[in-house]
């Protein structure tokens, strides 16, 4: 194989410059996102509700056009080829989408002829797609006698009936509870696996794309703050936290006074919290400054920053406030259901 | 167009199997027979007059059955409403999050619309067939006085095709971009009586005054019931009639051509989840 310059840019199946888009009433929704998503990888978007998320999703899978912005998926562009990016792409949007009135099974060869796959191909795959979810014995079945945890695994795997190379999540495991959620992690981990699929995955659970996303964006009101892994966002906080307490006052002082401490605080007097470049490296030297000035802390304590703290660094505001919304969203899915 | 044909499956398992929709629509025809073959009894409106009464009647009517001669009017009229159902279900659609996964799909924009009105029309298609069983079935109904030809068959099924086809894709193009059914009822209410009663579907043209004669003739809905009605009255045509059924016919395929047309442009360009 020889590379050059030219094939490093087939290493990305994604790219898209400067990709906006404004809704009718100016709504700056997604306000010009610049994107290259390699193969392979699991690439989430973590933002709160209304960043921008399934805007962009849309754009990408061709159901909305961009305001203003170029995309290629594969080598493909999102408005000139659009068929060939849907012939691409698996899509498994926010929407519950699939028809309540017929049997799992039959909403997937549905879809599967949208493809034209021929019908025993459809069926065979329909069959392995409903076995790594373990809808079974479910398949035969009509949607509308599912539970909202079954019909999100069928909408999965809708999205995969045409062995796309790309696959579209849009919050994935929205309003399900926390063991149903972990379920839905080890399918979209085999998918990943069995598959060789890239996957792009949004959510506002940072749980979420801690556990699966191998490269993360943070996206907030219709811009990417910041991109890396999870490990890399993390570490770019500069820092870990240590806090020690102390039987007194002095001795916190004292420990408050360490060299390599950065923005020492003291939530009480005899309690000292600071940052550091990296404990592993800097807890052995904190350890000799202790016995060296006979500190001896009651307590002691390490943690690396969190994705929490992460999202709380850049975007000034904690996540978790908005997941009051969740339950709201989807009884709303729930409500234009039952219309 | 890979989509047409796995959407029109859809629409058309979900139309039979759904008792409420399928039982329904079976009856709502058998009760327009009914209801129009018991309330409109030409004879005894005529019959004071006796022998008289009669010729006046058939020189009105064409025929002493009152259902005879509005059978044509009925057909049409029953496609109208029922078409009205391919609009509501593209709304659903959009509402159940259904449309999400057509437009992410690789198929035409259009063959979702498309798919719509194609079921539709089979369900009018069916519904007629029964419309014109119960008609025949029920006594003082429908008489083919002058029997009735391959032609006038012919004539009667592509009449009902092309004016199902028209209407459930006029109500699509409403909903086209709607998001809540209650607004494509009012805009039914607001559509239908009008154009019911401004055609030639329920009386004859005798009975209209100058001004009104000449906005139904304008009308579609005219132009299907009286394309039947020439059919099922006199069974072989000839001459000015003749002429005139082919003039309706020829109406009813422009509006046809006409809204394919539309159809596939408005919907590849405006459809919407
Ligand atoms: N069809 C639309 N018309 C007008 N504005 C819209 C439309 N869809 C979304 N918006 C607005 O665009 C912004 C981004 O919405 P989007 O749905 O992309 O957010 P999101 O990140 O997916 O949020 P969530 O977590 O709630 O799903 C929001 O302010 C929303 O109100
Ligand atoms: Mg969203």
């Amino acid at each position: 194989m020889v590379h050059n310059g030219d094939k490093m840019s087939e290493d990305y199946i994604i790219v898209t410059e400067k990709l906006a888009k404004t809704y009718p009433g100016g709504i700056k929704a997604v306000k010009g996102i610049d994107l290259k998503i390699k193969k392979g990888q699991i690439y989430g978007f973590l933002g709160p509700n209304g960043a921008g998320k399934t805007t962009t999703i849309k754009m990408l899978s061709t159901s909305i056009k961009p305001t203003s912005g170029t995309s290629t998926i594969m080598g493909y562009d999102i408005i000139e080829n659009s068929m060939e990016v849907r012939r691409t792409i698996g899509v498994v949007p926010q929407d519950l989408t699939t028809d309540e009135d017929l049997k799992g099974i039959e909403n997937l060869e549905m879809v599967a002829k949208f493809y034209d796959m021929p019908l025993n191909d459809a069926r065979k795959k329909a069959r392995e797609l409903l076995e790594l979810v373990d809808l079974t014995e479910f398949g035969d079945k009509y949607v509308s006698t599912y539970s909202g945890g079954m019909r999100k695994r069928l909408e999965l795997i809708v999205g995969l009936i045409h062995d796309p190379a790309v696959l579209f999540l849009d919050e994935p495991t929205l309003g399900l509870d926390v063991q149903t959620r972990t379920k839905m992690w080890d399918y979209i981990r085999k998918i990943k696996n069995e598959f060789g699929m890239t996957i792009v995955l949004t959510s506002h659970y940072l749980e979420e794309v801690d556990e699966l996303a191998d490269i993360i964006s943070i996206i907030d009101h219709g811009k990417i703050i910041v991109t890396g892994t999870s490990e890399e966002l993390k570490k770019s906080l500069q820092g870990d936290i240590v806090e020690a307490t102390f039987a007194s006052p002095d001795q916190a002082k004292v420990f408050g006074a360490y060299v390599n401490a950065i923005d020492p605080t003291f939530p009480k007097e005899n309690v000292v919290r600071m940052k550091v470049k990296d404990s592993d490296r800097e807890v052995p030297a904190i350890m000799q400054y202790m016995m060296k000035n006979s500190l001896s802390p009651t307590r002691f304590n390490v943690s690396k920053p969190s994705l929490d703290q992460v999202f709380l660094d850049y975007t000034g505001r904690e996540i978790r406030e908005e997941e009051a919304g969740d339950t709201r969203k989807m009884q709303m899915n729930m409500r234009r259901l039952r219309r | 167009m890979s989509g047409l044909i796995p959407l029109t499956e859809r629409e058309l398992k979900k139309w039979y199997r759904n008792p409420v929709f399928f039982i329904t629509g079976l009856l709502q025809p058998i009760f327009w027979i009914l209801l129009f073959g018991s309330s409109f009894n030409l004879t005894s409106v005529f019959s004071g007059a006796g022998a008289a009464g009669t010729r006046e009647e058939l020189a009105v009517f064409g025929t002493t059955s009152y259902i005879t001669f509005v059978l044509g009017g009925i057909l049409t009229t029953s496609s109208l409403f029922t078409a009205l159902f391919s609009g509501t279900s593209i709304i659903f659609d959009r509402r159940l999050g259904n449309m999400s996964r057509f437009l992410v799909s690789p198929i035409h924009r259009s063959s979702i619309v498309f798919s719509k009105i194609l079921s539709t029309t089979v369900r009018i298609l069916v519904q007629s067939i029964i419309l014109v069983g119960a008609a025949a079935l029920i006594p003082g109904g429908l008489v083919l006085s002058n029997g009735m030809s391959l032609l006038g068959v012919l004539i009667i099924i592509s009449a009902l095709i092309m004016i199902a086809f028209s209407f459930s894709a006029i109500f699509s193009i409403i909903a086209i971009r709607l998001k809540r059914q209650e607004t494509i009822f009012g805009i039914i209410n607001l559509i239908n009586l009008p154009l019911l009663f401004a055609s030639y579907a329920l009386f004859p043209s005798k009975f209209f005054p100058a001004w009104l004669a000449t906005v139904a003739e304008y009308n579609p809905v005219s132009w299907s019931a009286q394309a039947i009605r020439y059919v099922i009255l006199n069974g072989t045509l000839t001459g000015s009639v003749l002429q005139q059924t082919m003039y309706y016919m020829l109406y009813l395929l422009m509006l046809t051509v006409f809204m394919l047309v539309v159809v596939y442009f408005v919907s590849e360009k405006e459809i919407r989840d």
